[in-house]
């Protein structure tokens, strides 16, 4: 495992369009007047601030959508267009076909039922059969899929992804926490039903029409906007913003296990080229017959890819896009400073 | 009948014991280690563990454990499974004193479950040599033999530093050593690495197939001249199982290893080695999520030991003798919040030691698939800067005059292709703005190509720290965690002696990095450059063991020098950290300490 860094630097020098300062999330106080037509503008886009506003309580909870549902119809769409819009379709499918926003609503819904839906269950998804430890070969035997056995939360797991999802003010047992921090940490479904209304906000001003209305040039203009001081770096998540968390959701909602309700039918993972949980097959298997591993000829272990090689055994390396090596190219600039190890 | 509590679901092994011998905060490396020779010798012991239980039929002799742990990267990285969450458990950063510490997510936070943090790598486990174990006595000796040798933290500049020697030697805890490796079942090539120590026992398995890219790099390395000769890649001891051993399978090299816990019971974790026996042998009691707030005392004997229970009630063990294995950070916290227990010295928390990691980097044209495989395969050892068989350190001429460097072990390293966390979080979020692909078809094609999943590969080297009182773990004035208890304040900063190996290391990783086929190479920035902490998960002092009660918290027996019936036996104990992972090194000590407290000779549990 190798945890990159890399050092800040100063904004980048491609010119972008700017957020209206007004939209910026530190703008002045907004006057009566204002506030009264954002909020018929709000109410009209099918959102209830009074309600988002409210801490989360049982009645609340009573009145709900049903179980494992918390978006608004439009709340919805309007999440699967952003999905789409961070990992597009194409020949393959993009973040709303894999399914990123179910995998969303499935994060922000995880402890609607007494069966958390948190961390999957262990040790086996089914997807690969268990090696025949005779002879080291595949067998044909294959475990139940355990992943979908959700497994209970762990006291403090449980007080941790309270106050993640509803926010830190409703959970007794952060009082101490946030007392000495001085601030309270806001709940994940909080911020999406606030940010998802703000997405509108800055599509209408800026575009004339919600975000599903506009064609995706349109909703990607408004993307690069929402990342320009739309939203206010979150003291309690490392500063990061919301448009950091969709982006880091939305890719965990198509690359992810699909028992998670995204990936869905392991497309995504068809889609990259990834193997997916290689559990309990793995990349060698014991062989009793000769008290040794044996390897899977087209997922070698200790030996390169067999599509890289190329006659007499060299290496002919698969041609990398040119998206991949850009990534490469901004490491090595990145780094470059760092590159005599004095630098500590 | 009421219902049955959630802590009382929680308790394993003896569950009828009621009054025990010993009491063990922590179920790691140390305190299960323990447990295992504690339970054996007779003793009746209680193992309070802080984190949740990640497996079922661990106390059921009739079947074998099943693990709860899985091939699941929305568990692991995205959402900490086995994380101590840093939400309810918040720890403090700075560099130095003066500073403001500011709360920070991942203080070189270790995992908490039962077993503890041992499984959460790739159970890499070298011995540590001979001469680290005298660094002290051999640095001065060297200098008072070797005109113009300078080294950081000795001699003028002696005052910067507390170098000292372990109370105890490498042929003390030798036997220890060949216990250990034999319980938790080590696989590795005796022969293979000139600079290892010599051993009692071979190693009680043999090597997997080896990973592509630990070949990759051992080509690239036998490539490398280092002093005038070519360097000596060698197979990475590892605590994982290369064969049926002892009830667990054969690791089948899946390739999520680090940061999981194993599926299949190949990894040694403590968890299904050393605690499982205990919990088998009718002297152990087991309580998970059973979280330690306190220990109280009455002249120097411990009294009781204080802790919430999973249902968050505050219950109470009063125990004959106190263990604390709960890792250096929180080892060395639990003194604090116990009114300055054992700290006659000044000494409790002092000396923290992280190693400092250089991690050089290149890009492989061709795909390294480090997905398969148990993480870490091969490595060398020659940058550790001793002489071969480790029984002395070596000494370089450079242009300034001699001087040593003491790195450390290197691991042969690629991403697992995890590709939410270590290919899309990287690309789109941790990338400056203009540097990645924040969303698009350049994500989705960057994603394709896996430019850091598939093509990175590195080396990691270990440097060993100097240890410094200044370097240390606290009580932070003002933050408070879920317990409402004062939360750890870490103070660490990078000292000359560990900056100049790594100096002197770097252009040698890089050539081995180029050697190996990559174009160019790359040095990670280190973390001390961002203000950040260090991310080894090597954590080690606190209360460091020493003779000398003025000087040190504990003996050479894990004992508090202030506390009749007080012991550490986790990565706390040590004087200095070496340049090796650490946890082979920590069994070894738990070991012998249990041992010695037990009355009874390795091999006897």
């Amino acid at each position: 495992m190798i945890r990159l860094r890399f050092p800040t630097v100063p904004a980048s020098v491609t010119p972008r369009p700017a957020l209206p300062q007004a939209l910026r999330w530190d703008a002045p106080p907004v006057t009566a007047a204002a506030l009264l037509s954002r909020r018929q503008f709000l109410a009209a886009a099918g959102v209830v601030l009074a309600a988002a506003a409210l801490p989360w309580t049982g009645v609340r909870r009573a009145v709900a959508a049903a179980r494992g549902r918390f978006f608004t119809g439009h709340e919805r769409r309007t999440l699967g267009a952003l999905c789409d819009r961070i990992i597009p379709p194409d020949g393959d499918p993009g973040g709303a076909a894999l399914g990123a926003a179910r995998y969303i609503e499935g994060l922000l819904t995880a402890l609607d039922r007494s069966r958390r839906r948190v961390y999957a269950g262990g040790p086996y998804s089914g997807r690969q059969p268990f090696g025949d430890p005779r002879d080291g070969t595949p067998s044909r035997r294959r475990p139940r899929n355990a992943f979908r056995r959700f497994l209970p939360l762990s006291r403090l797991q449980e007080i941790a992804w309270r106050a993640e999802l509803f926010g830190s003010a409703g959970v007794p047992e952060m009082a101490a926490i946030d007392a000495s921090l001085g601030s309270v940490k806001e709940g994940l479904r909080d911020k999406y039903r606030a940010a998802l209304a703000k997405v509108d906000q800055v599509s209408r001003a800026t575009s004339g029409a919600r975000f599903v209305d506009l064609d995706p040039a349109g909703q990607d203009v408004v993307l690069l906007l929402l990342d320009q001081g739309a939203f206010a770096p979150d003291p309690r998540r490392n500063g990061d913003t919301w448009p950091t968390l969709l982006v880091r959701h939305t890719l965990e909602g198509c690359f992810g296990p699909p028992e998670y309700g995204g990936n869905r039918k392991g497309a995504g993972w068809r889609t990259i080229g990834y193997e997916g949980d290689s559990q309990p097959l793995g990349y060698a298997i014991y062989s009793a017959a000769i008290d040794d591993y044996v390897e899977r000829p087209d997922h070698p272990l200790s030996t390169p890819d067999p599509d890289e090689i190329g006659p007499g055994g060299t290496i002919v390396p698969n041609p990398l896009p040119p998206d991949a090596q850009r990534i490469q190219s901004s490491i090595l600039t990145l780094t470059a400073p760092f590159g005599g190890g004095g630098l500590c | 009948m009421p219902p049955r509590s959630r802590a009382d679901g929680l308790v394993l092994g003896n569950r009828s014991l009621s009054r025990f011998d010993v009491c063990i905060v922590g179920s790691g490396a140390g305190g299960s280690t323990a447990a295992w020779i504690l339970a054996a010798a007779g003793l009746d012991v209680c193992v309070l563990e802080s984190g949740p239980l990640t497996y079922q039929h661990l106390d059921d002799p009739k079947r074998e454990p099943l693990a709860l742990h899985s091939n699941d990267e929305i568990k692991y990285g995205v959402r900490g499974f086995i994380d101590q969450l840093a939400a309810v458990e918040p720890r403090t950063f700075r560099q130095h004193d003066g500073q403001d510490a500011r709360v920070h997510g991942d203080v070189n936070v270790l995992p908490k479950l039962v077993g503890g943090a041992f499984g959460h790598a790739d159970c890499a486990v070298p011995r540590f040599a001979p001469v680290d174990f005298r660094l002290k006595s051999a640095v001065e000796e060297l200098i008072a033999a070797t005109p113009g040798l300078a080294v950081p933290g000795f001699g003028a500049d002696a005052a910067s530093a507390r170098f000292a020697d372990w109370p105890i030697s490498y042929d003390d805890l030798e036997p220890y050593y060949a216990e250990v490796e034999a319980v938790y079942g080590v696989h590795g090539t005796t022969g293979d690495n000139p600079f290892a120590p010599r051993r009692s026992t071979p190693y009680p398995l043999p090597p997997g197939k080896g990973m592509y890219l630990g070949h990759v790099l051992s080509d690239g390395a036998r490539r490398t001249s280092f002093l005038g000769e070519p360097l000596h890649p060698h197979v990475y001891p590892s605590a994982i199982a290369t064969r049926p051993y002892d009830g667990r399978p054969a690791c089948v090299e899946c390739g999520q290893c680090a940061g999981y816990g194993c599926p299949s019971n190949a990894k040694g974790s403590p968890a299904v080695t050393t605690l499982r026996r205990a919990l088998l042998s009718g002297h152990c009691q087991l309580r998970a999520e059973a979280h330690v707030t306190g220990l109280t005392a009455n002249g120097r004997v411990v009294t009781g030991v204080d802790y919430v229970d999973a249902d968050g009630r505050r219950q109470r063990v009063e125990p004959g003798v106190v263990i604390l294995a709960a890792s250096p950070v929180e080892s060395a916290r639990l003194c604090l919040l116990s009114g300055d227990l054992g700290n006659s010295s000044g000494q409790v928390g002092r000396n923290l030691m992280f190693h400092l990691q250089t991690n050089a980097n290149g890009f492989l044209p061709n795909r390294v698939h480090g997905h398969r495989g148990h993480a870490v395969s091969h490595g060398l050892t020659d940058f550790r800067g001793i002489e071969p068989g480790g029984e002395t350190l070596r000494v370089f001429s450079t242009p300034d005059g001699p001087r040593l460097y003491l790195g450390g072990i290197c691991e042969f390293v690629a991403p697992q292709w995890q590709v939410i966390t270590e290919d899309g979080y990287v690309y789109a979020t941790e990338l400056p703005p203009g540097f990645g692909a924040r969303s698009g078809l350049a994500l989705k094609n960057a994603m394709r190509g896996a430019p850091l999943g598939q093509h990175l590969l590195g080396i990691i080297m270990q440097a060993e720290d100097a240890p410094q009182a200044t370097n240390r773990v606290d009580l932070d004035p003002t933050v408070r965690d879920v317990f409402g208890l004062p939360v750890p304040r870490i103070t660490y900063a990078i000292h000359e002696f560990e900056r100049q190996a790594r100096l002197f290391y770097t252009p040698f990783l890089r050539r081995v990095i180029e050697n190996a086929g990559a174009p160019q190479s790359f040095v990670n920035p280190c973390e001390g450059l961002t203000g950040d902490p260090p991310t080894s998960r090597h954590v080690l002092g606190t209360l460091r063991m020493g003779a000398d009660p003025a000087t040190s918290v504990t003996d050479a027996d894990g004992r508090f020098h202030d506390l009749d019936n007080l012991y550490a036996c986790d990565g706390s104990v040590f004087t200095t950290g070496s340049g090796y992972n650490p946890t082979l090194t920590i069994l070894a000590v738990a070991a012998r300490i249990a041992h010695r407290l037990a009355g009874t000779a390795p091999g006897a549990a």
